[in-house]
């Protein structure tokens, strides 16, 4: 169950269209389809479309004060996406960490740092 | 442990993963260390079975294959050494490699005074869907930590300056 939540929440970041809705959202602290569209190179009818993608795995939260909705960013939510990638990111930090150890053993090992230049 | 001299290169794309890390030592060196499978071995996987030459097909094994362990699909895109090693993985066995079915890793090399400058991306996470690489990616870090594998390296490097 929370496997397929993480899935589409991932999907929902993916889209370029809709990480800039995010960054509008968060910057202005709210926005409306219309006024979204307004910054974007899509219809109101498209960004009501990444509205509903959006609202659908919790990144963003509709109220009706007005004659259209106000959608607002789910900060908890958006920060646990960045999260799961900053995962994978620390795995690759640790790996690189190696392969620098690894690589400078074998070069001190090898004493001639300067291989690389003399040979071109 | 404490010597985290990393250099990271603060752009956490979504969907991309970008590093930039400086080596003290030659680009040679370090393309064997990123593309051989012996050195990958000990920085990654606990098993490496692939040709290091453009659309090498292989795989690499995480955790004891007896007890619970797995294999995942590698397949090499490119290879030019000393500049440029790039593979793709994740894909599903029998499955021809492709954008949209596997995770692709870029490592690029440059000189950088007498050292090397490299730069490893990983991207396809979009369109793979999340839920793999998480699984994968966290999987190969419980089972390659760094803790696990810190005590390790001396003796392996030995190893590699005898056989040198």
């Amino acid at each position: 169950m929370s496997v397929m939540v993480d899935d589409d929440l991932w999907s929902a970041v993916g889209d370029p269209i809709r990480r800039r809705m995010l960054d509008l959202l968060l910057n202005d602290g709210s926005g409306t389809a219309t006024s979204l569209s307004e910054r974007l190179p899509v219809t109101r009818q498209a960004v009501a479309k990444h509205l509903v993608v959006l609202d659908r795995v919790g990144l963003v939260h509709a109220t009706t004060a007005g004659r259209e909705k106000q959608f607002r960013v789910d900060q908890a939510q958006l920060a646990r996406a960045v999260a799961q990638l900053a995962e994978v990111g620390a795995a690759w930090d640790a790996r690189l960490q190696r392969i620098k150890r690894i690589a400078e053993t074998i070069q001190r090992r090898r004493g001639t740092t300067n291989d690389s230049e003399k040979k071109q | 442990m404490c010597n985290q001299r990393l250099r990271k290169v603060a752009r956490v794309e979504f969907g991309t993963i970008e590093r930039e890390i400086h080596i003290d030592a030659s680009p040679e060196v370090v393309f064997d260390v990123v593309s051989s499978p012996e050195h990958l071995r000990e920085w990654w996987p606990d098993e490496a079975e692939f040709p290091a030459v453009p659309g090498g097909a292989g795989r690499i094994g995480f955790g004891d294959c007896t007890q619970g362990g797995i294999w995942v699909q590698f397949a090499v895109v490119e290879a030019v050494p000393p500049r440029l090693f790039s593979f793709r993985w994740t894909h599903e066995e029998g499955e021809p490699v492709a954008p949209g079915n596997s995770l692709l890793v870029v490592f690029e090399l440059e000189p950088a005074g007498n050292g090397t400058l490299l730069r490893m991306t990983e991207s396809g996470f979009r369109e793979r869907g999340w839920d793999e690489a998480k699984v994968a990616a966290e999987y190969a870090e419980h089972v390659t930590g760094w803790d696990f594998y810190l005590p390790r390296l001396p003796a392996y490097a030995e190893k590699v300056a005898a056989g040198a």
